[in-house]
Formats: structure tokens, C-alpha cells, sequence
């Protein structure tokens, strides 16, 4: 009886119907948003294509990669883009996620859709489907399209590969983290039950979050360690590497913090390695190569958390009236 | 007590069953031990103060709020069971649509929710209150707002129509208009309707069947037409500065003595016989007795009573 609505075709609308039920409901309400989400992402993907044919030019022109091109090779337009990408999963949560429930407890309308013969929970999944497709799509050709530009150009581009401007934009991250975050922004919105308290409510939640997942990021990766000679200078493989920490330590394998010998004359640093018989430096680092596995392992963490908040959402909306 | 398996015929035969239903609420209850029973095909008042627990009883009935205790059936189907949506049609206090939708777009809500949506006589309804079908709901009238949401309650077909406060916000015109629209249409199809309202008054010319609440409690239930009879406003001497005790066999709904006067609402058992001027009270008198007096025994028309082991003895 709920299980299926199928509108009775009615005789005056001449118009063909391409949408249905609580697809055409959903996509009806939320019109304006997702024509803004869908125009963001073009716009932003036709932006990274131009302007990464414009670095193809400057970098043609100046014979790289067989010679060093001078830095920077990108203007103002490459940071813009980067802090728009970072920005994007909070604007998501906060103007889509954070209003999509509770702008109907708030203005009743929710209670129009769950008296007609539709169940409430088949409604609410709808709602929250479409608000994570549209999230996904639009975060998925956004991150593909800045992964293509910024994959094959990062030793010139100047975000490091573990900075948020790269590990966050690119792969599977951007996509996972706005899952996660729009996901945070309707249950806050089912919690709080009104649009302009939840929204704020989601922008600190996205702050922190953020904040947390950047502090933590380098747990996502298995340390590596180097140890190399201690008058030698750092092997050319670690360039970019991201450091986690950095010892001195003896041939018997015993480790020294960076600034034990570090002392006022050379005499004495030199007489406090011999005494120690410090011969090393020992480099504890995430690698390049680490990469794509850690955003993968991050992107699961962070879908894991999308679908344990999508799962009390239903449940706690389901439960209570609304 | 009876057979609480006994429904008094075919399960159709009741719009709605309430079995010892009550609600509570972080802050207590807001409806508490509910039994009545409504039949088919009346046009229900559900009268009570403000916060007597109206809206929490047609929430329940609408499926948005779940019982704490007892249960509630729709036409014989517990109100749980998600066969009972198509069966009736809610209609809120403010009347929530989506504003930006147009009058034509809200229809068409009606339409894609529901199985055995009626478009034909949905937009009869709109058009006969001469509101423009490409208006977005937001520009429409407090008047014509109603009437969009009445033809998506009618479009709905359904065989119970619930209204809460259906005309709060409207001006005299407007209410008449609806009231004549609601009557119509409820007539015409049989639909069973109940709706509430803080004014007697504005429900008294359309219902046939009354249901009181105060106190989150139901004070009386049954045939508009029974309930006044059953009562008697009794005026004569005092006796000792109180009521006469030949009185005491009737159950007294309210008494006042002034001086050596008395003035008392009888609920009448058997015939009254004394040297006083007994009168009978309007429906208003009645119902304002009864919310006075929150201790006086409830009051149920034959029919309109459900014996439960849930239920006190009133």
C-alpha cells in the first residue's frame, strides 16, 4: 500500500512526466540548490581545465620537466581554487545538509508529506539518498578533475602532497569528507529542529571536525624510517616527503632526540657525539607513494562515519514524530 | 464489563477506537486513558480548553505521534500498521504547504503520495474558490490557502478527514465558505470527519457527534443530539446552605448556591420530583459545566463507550 505510489496519470497534464513520487518531490523542493550544486561543479571543473591548460602553456613553453621551470608557475587562481575546494564539504553541509530536515520540522511541511500515504521512513530515505547522491556526484567530478591537474604537476604546484589543499581535494577524500560532513549537517538539522540554529551548529561542527581530521591526518599512514650517515646530507628521495620526526642515533641502534648534542661550540657537540658514539641521522617519514593508500583508508573512516550518521538519522527521525 | 473483543459489528462499523490511549510527554501527559469510540460516517466536534490534549489525540489518530499506552484503531486497523495512510487525511493547525510551490505543483504532490488520488474533484475544489492554479501558495489568501489544503485532503479520498483548528485563522466569510465547502464534500462521499476546536460554537451547527477533552482526559463522548437530554439545570430552595438531599440520586455535574438559592447541573437519573424549576440547559451550559468541574464522572453516549481493564470506572 506505501510501498509503491505510482501516480495515476492524470488526463490534463500534457506534459510527459520524467520524474516521480518522492523523486520528483525531493528534486521539486530542493530545485534551487541543486541547480546552484550542479552549476558550482561545472563551473568549477570548466575553471580547473582552463586553468590547467594554462599551465601546460607556461610550462611548454619554458621545456619542463627535461628543464627546471622558475616558481611559481600558478597565480592567485590555483590558492583561490584550492581554499575552494577545502571550503566546499562545510558549504555543502551547511546550506544543503544542515536545512534538509529541519527546514520541514521547522515549516510544517513535514508534516504534510508523512500524513499523505507514504511512510515516513520511505520519505526520510529519499530525502537523505538524494542529499548524498547529489553530495557524491558533484564532489566526485570536482576531485577527479583537480586530481587530473594536480597529479601529474605537483612538483611544480605548490601545495605538498600531505597538506589539506592536496590530500583533501583530491582521490576519494573530497567526496568521503563531504559525505561525512553534509551527513553531520541533517542529523544536527533532525536534532535541532530549526534551520538557522542547525546551520550554525554544523559550521562549528565543520570547523572542528576539520580541524581534528587535519591534526590526525599522518596516523592514517605506517611511519617509515630512514637512517642515513650523520655527515651526509638528506637522500634526494625524501624531498617530498612528509617528516614525522627526525633522531640522531649510535650504531647500536640507540636513538637520540634531533637537539641532544646541540651545543654551544663545535668542540663540545663534536666531544658529546663521540661520547655518545653517535654515527646516524634517523628520519621517520610518510612518503609520496604512501599516499593513495592513506586517502583511501581516510575516505573509508570517513564513509563508515557518513553511514552511522545516516543510519541514526533514519532511526532517530523514524522514532520520534517529527 | 464487556467483551473488550466486541466491537459492536464489522470492524468498518468505527472510524475510530481508542482503548485505553494516553500519551505522555517529558513534561506528563498530555492524554491519558482515552477509550470512545466514533462511528462511521459523523461529523465529530472535538471540543476543550487550550493544551486539553486536542492535537496530541488527532496526532495520534494522523500516525505523527506514537501512544505511550493503549492503542488506537482506523476502521478496524491499528494505527501503526501503514495501511491505514491512504485511509485518512490530516489537516494541520497552520495548514504547513510548501510555499514556493504553485497551487497546480501542491496538487501535484497530492497526486505522486498518493494511490487513489482524485484529481478531478481536487481541482474542483481550487477552481470552484477561484484560485489561480500558477499562484505559489505563499501569495495565496488565508481563505484560499485552506481551500488548496482542503482539495488536497478531499483529493486524497479519504474515508476519515482530520482537522485541527480548521478555521482559527479565518475571517467570518472565509469560514462560512469552508464550512459550507467541508459539509459538501463530506456529505457527498460519506467521509467520517473530526474536527477540533476551542469554540464550541463554531462546531455546534456541523456536528452530530461531540467529543470532549480537558485535562488530557475525555469529559464526554457521543450523539450531540444525546448528551444535552441527558442533563437537567435545576434551580430551587437550599436546604442547610447546600443541595437538597433528594437531589443526591442524580449525579451533579455543578452546583452554586447563593443565599438560600441553589443553582445545579444535574446529569439526571431517573425522574425529578420536588418543588423546583428544572430546565434544560443549552449544549454550550453543559459543556462549560463539565470543563468546570474536572471531578465530575465522564460521560459517554451508549455506543460511544469502550469497557477496558485500561479504563476507570466513571
Amino acid at each position: 500500500m506505501s510501498t509503491t505510489v505510482t501516480g495515476t496519470p492524470a488526463a490534463r497534464t500534457a506534459r510527459p512526466r520524467m520524474l516521480r513520487g518522492l523523486t520528483w518531490l525531493v528534486l521539486r523542493q530542493h530545485r534551487t540548490t541543486l541547480f546552484c550544486v550542479l552549476g558550482l561543479t561545472l563551473l568549477g571543473s570548466l575553471w580547473i581545465v582552463y586553468q590547467r591548460g594554462q599551465l601546460n602553456d607556461v610550462l611548454a613553453a619554458a621545456g619542463w620537466p627535461e628543464k627546471s621551470v622558475p616558481l611559481p608557475v600558478v597565480g592567485e587562481g590555483y590558492s583561490r581554487l584550492t581554499s575552494l575546494l577545502g571550503l566546499l564539504p562545510g558549504i555543502l553541509a551547511v546550506f544543503l545538509g544542515a536545512p534538509l530536515i529541519a527546514a520541514d520540522q521547522e515549516q510544517g511541511t513535514a508534516q504534510l508529506v508523512t500524513t499523505q500515504s507514504v511512510a515516513r521512513r520511505r520519505w526520510l530515505v529519499a530525502k537523505l539518498g538524494w542529499c548524498l547522491l547529489i553530495t557524491l556526484v558533484a564532489c566526485s567530478v570536482l576531485s577527479a578533475v583537480f586530481t587530473w591537474w594536480w597529479r601529474p604537476h605537483r612538483s611544480v604546484l605548490p601545495s605538498h602532497w600531505m597538506d589539506s589543499s592536496a590530500f583533501d581535494t583530491t582521490g576519494p577524500v573530497l567526496p568521503a569528507l563531504a559525505l561525512f560532513l553534509t551527513a553531520a549537517g541533517f542529523t544536527i538539522g533532525i536534532l535541532v529542529r530549526r534551520v538557522l540554529a542547525s546551520m550554525v551548529v554544523t559550521f562549528v561542527f565543520c570547523v572542528a571536525a576539520q580541524t581534528a581530521w587535519g591534526m590526525y591526518r599522518p596516523l592514517l599512514g605506517t611511519a617509515r624510517t630512514l637512517t642515513y650517515p650523520l655527515d651526509d646530507p638528506l637522500p634526494s628521495r625524501l624531498e617530498d616527503a612528509y617528516e614525522l620526526d627526525r633522531w640522531i642515533g649510535s650504531a647500536d641502534g640507540q636513538l637520540y632526540g634531533w637537539g641532544s648534542c646541540a651545543e654551544a661550540t663545535e668542540k663540545a657537540t663534536n666531544a658529546c657525539l663521540q661520547e655518545k658514539g653517535i654515527v646516524n641521522n634517523v628520519f621517520e617519514y610518510l612518503e609520496y607513494d604512501q599516499m593513495a593508500a592513506m586517502q583511501w583508508a581516510g575516505a573509508g573512516i570517513l564513509l563508515a562515519g557518513t553511514a552511522v550518521l545516516t543510519a541514526f538519522a533514519l532511526w532517530w527521525a523514524s522514532r520520534r514524530s517529527l | 464489563m464487556a467483551d473488550t473483543s466486541d466491537t459492536g459489528g464489522s470492524p468498518g462499523t468505527w472510524a475510530l477506537e481508542a482503548r485505553g490511549l494516553g500519551k505522555r510527554y517529558r513534561r506528563g501527559w498530555a492524554l491519558r486513558d482515552c477509550s470512545f469510540r466514533l462511528p462511521a460516517g459523523r461529523i465529530c466536534g472535538l471540543v476543550g480548553p487550550n493544551g486539553a490534549g486536542k492535537s496530541t489525540l488527532l496526532g495520534l489518530a494522523s500516525r505523527q505521534i506514537a501512544p505511550t499506552e493503549g492503542a488506537l484503531r482506523v476502521f478496524g486497523v491499528p494505527v501503526d500498521d501503514p495501511g491505514v495512510m491512504p485511509r485518512f487525511a490530516f489537516l494541520g493547525q497552520d495548514k504547513p504547504m510548501y510555499k514556493r510551490f504553485t497551487v497546480a505543483e501542491t496538487l501535484r504532490l497530492g497526486s505522486e503520495l498518493n494511490p487513489g488520488w482524485d484529481a478531478a474533484a481536487a481541482e474542483r475544489i481550487v477552481r470552484s474558490g477561484g484560485v489561480p492554479m500558477d499562484a505559489a501558495v505563499g501569495t495565496l489568501s488565508g481563505g484560499q490557502r485552506t481551500r488548496v489544503a482542503l482539495a488536497l485532503a478531499f483529493g486524497k479520498r479519504p474515508d476519515l478527514l482530520l482537522l485541527d483548528e480548521p478555521m482559527a485563522d479565518l475571517d467570518p466569510l472565509a469560514r462560512d465558505e469552508m464550512g459550507t465547502l467541508l459539509m459538501a464534500e463530506a456529505v457527498e462521499r460519506g467521509t467520517t470527519v473530526v474536527m477540533s476546536s476551542h469554540i464550541l460554537a463554531e462546531l455546534e451547527d456541523m456536528c452530530d457527534y461531540l467529543l470532549v477533552v480537558a485535562d488530557g482526559r475525555i469529559r464526554m463522548a457521543g450523539d450531540a443530539d444525546a448528551l444535552v437530554p441527558a442533563h437537567a439545570l435545576v434551580t430551587g430552595l437550599a436546604e442547610d446552605g447546600g443541595l437538597p438531599a433528594a437531589l443526591a440520586r442524580h449525579t451533579v455535574i455543578e452546583q452554586r448556591v447563593q443565599g438560600r438559592q441553589f443553582q445545579a447541573m444535574l446529569r439526571t437519573d431517573g425522574p425529578l420530583t420536588g418543588d423546583w424549576q428544572v430546565a434544560e440547559p443549552s449544549l454550550e451550559e453543559v459543556l462549560l459545566a463539565h470543563l468546570r468541574s474536572p471531578d465530575a464522572p465522564a460521560l459517554y453516549t451508549p455506543g460511544a463507550r469502550i469497557e477496558t481493564e485500561g479504563t476507570r470506572t466513571a
